[in-house]
């Protein structure tokens, strides 16, 4: 029995971690977009997407940590942090533990922001536009539950979601309020020619 | 006593220095005077253990507050103590260039220290480089300094990495101000505490201009030893646009003590009583807004706001809708800058709100006309 709770465990923990996952992605696109309303400050957007993002992290933990300890699955602690070192569905899992690492990385980098500095930070946070999709298709791959109606409603719509944020973001371009003061500031200051 | 200005400007040997005068400066608890009053020892300790023998020292004399003049008039008269004020930072905290970063309009200032440079020796010489800051506000700012140094653009960045630990091309890298600089070398020469001190008299006083005091001396000293008001004295700015305005009788007995009180980079603006502090107040609070790189979206829409806000009370006449929003609005600016840009403008603003709040709560549009000069 208590084995099974493990193994329901991870099964319920990584779908969990899908649909918040996703709605950080979404989140962290909207942010982008500067969507407000008066009923929906800003300061909103940004404080669900940072939130979420660390429940994620729990979630995300609590799916591997019962999966390694799950005596049934005996896949061992290798397994779930060097990739494709699973004997195991050795592609699925690593895709899995790839994009859980590049979460860490993620997360980690925007805990410690102020001392990286905002150009490396940004770089790293692109990450996440490779770790949603291994993501999903980790879950594809090995989900015990992919083809069933209610999980593949799940996988549908965290897809669609994303989707429809990164391609509302594409077709908004610059919206960035400052870029033309910015840019008015700069040529007066600005003597790279010069030089 | 050994002055800064009105003393003949001499080419002579360095004196032999090491981190010895790090203490001396500061036990004299020297502090920057460029506006930030930062101690010097702190600075340079903090370069001296990093550098390696590869620091690097920036002359600043971008002088962008507008009413300040002190930094140009010291270079065109004293190039060589600026000048041995960073060949001697230069020693102590073993840099391998120094960098002299003049604004570009201060073309007096800039040709009397490229010539007395002319007249160093070959070993000083090769290690100098001269780059022309751009006339912005910002452009003398430590991280703008920095940034334009490395890039070529003049504002300023996050902060950290600090100067002093990744700087000009990622070295270590020291910004001092030119009359902080000149201070050190008469340290350095004299032994002497520095204790004198450069400040900028503007507004209502018959001779405005740069003067030389002693640090001991109160505001109303300085202002009569260089001539006097010339009508009674509504309120005293000190401290430039990056300071705050006090009540004369406040002002008057202040001491002109760069370590002890808020001194700025010695700017004291005197408003005479004829004057109408809110049109003046809204026209410095507009050039502050201008000023903004554009960088930061609280500093730039809220300074252009609390800008706008002004404005409209000196055109319009008192509000006190207006007056509540600039209250909640500067304290929504303060500290979400990359720089310090915001900070200084909400400081300026909160200063004349409390000093001017009579005139602030019953002001009635005039006549242009009645405008007045203390802002640029």
């Amino acid at each position: 029995m208590s084995n099974s709770i493990l193994w329901y465990t991870t099964r319920g923990a990584g779908a969990v971690t899908l649909i918040l996952l996703s709605s950080v992605v979404v989140l962290g696109v909207l942010s982008a977009l500067r969507v407000q309303s008066d009923s929906w400050p800003r300061f909103l957007t940004t404080g669900l997407h940072r939130n979420l993002a660390l429940m994620t992290l729990v979630f995300l933990a609590l799916h591997i940590v019962t999966a390694v300890v799950d005596p049934f699955t005996n896949l061992g602690w290798a397994a779930a942090l060097i990739p494709f070192s699973s004997g195991y569905r050795t592609l699925w899992l690593g895709l899995g533990v790839i994009s859980f690492e590049l979460l860490v990385a993620i997360v980690v980098t925007s805990l410690v922001r102020g001392m990286l500095g905002h150009r490396v930070w940004r770089a790293v946070h692109w990450l996440t536009y490779a770790a949603w999709p291994v993501g999903v298709v980790h879950g594809l791959g090995t989900g015990t539950d992919t083809w069933s109606a209610w999980m593949l409603a799940i996988t549908a719509a965290c897809v669609a979601a994303v989707g429809m944020a990164v391609a509302l973001r594409l077709n908004a371009g610059s919206t960035d309020p400052l870029a033309p003061a910015r840019g008015e500031f700069r040529s007066a200051v600005d003597r790279r020619e010069a030089r | 006593m050994t002055r800064l200005l009105d003393q003949p400007d001499i080419l002579a040997p360095l004196p032999r220095v090491d981190h010895g005068l790090i203490d001396a400066i500061e036990r004299a608890r020297l502090v920057g005077r460029g506006g930030a009053s930062f101690p010097v020892a702190t600075k340079w300790r903090a370069v001296e253990h990093r550098s390696h023998g590869r620091a690097v020292v920036v002359v600043n004399g971008a002088e962008g507050e507008p009413q300040s003049k002190k930094d140009r008039l010291l270079m065109t008269t004293r190039p060589h103590l600026v000048l041995d004020g960073a060949f001697i930072a230069a020693r102590v905290l073993r840099a391998r260039r120094v960098i002299l970063y003049i604004g570009e309009r201060h073309s007096a200032a800039r040709d009397s220290m490229l010539r007395a440079l002319a007249q160093r020796s070959e070993l000083e010489r090769n290690i100098v480089t001269y780059a022309a800051a751009p006339a912005r506000y910002v452009a003398g700012a430590e991280a703008a300094v920095i940034h334009f140094l490395n890039d070529g653009v003049a504002t300023p960045v996050n902060i950290p990495p600090y100067p002093f630990e990744r700087g000009v091309e990622g070295a270590p890298t020291l910004v001092q101000n030119v009359e902080t600089l000149a201070h050190v070398a008469i340290l350095a020469r004299t032994g002497e505490a520095p204790n004198r001190v450069l400040i900028t008299l503007v507004g209502g006083v018959t001779r405005p201009g740069v003067f030389e005091v002693d640090s001991r001396t109160t505001i109303t000293q300085a202002i009569n030893q260089s001539g006097g008001l010339t009508e009674p004295a509504r309120a005293v700015l000190v401290g430039g646009y990056f300071g705050s305005w006090m009540d004369p009788h406040e002002a008057w007995g202040m001491r002109l003590d760069p370590s002890a009180s808020r001194l700025g980079c010695g700017v004291i603006g005197v408003l005479p009583s004829s004057r109408c502090a809110v049109c003046e107040v809204a026209a410095i609070m507009r050039y502050l807004a201008a000023e903004s790189s554009a960088q930061c979206g609280p500093c730039f829409f809220g300074l252009r706001a609390l800008g706008d806000a002004c404005t409209r009370i000196a055109g319009q006449g008192s509000n006190p809708e207006v007056l509540k929003r600039m209250q909640r609005w500067s304290a929504e600016v303060r500290a979400r800058g990359a720089c310090k840009h915001p900070d200084g403008a909400v400081m300026f603003l909160s200063s004349a709100l409390q000093v001017f709040g009579d005139e602030f709560a019953s002001h009635r549009p005039h006549a242009k006309s009645e405008q007045v000069r203390l802002s640029a």
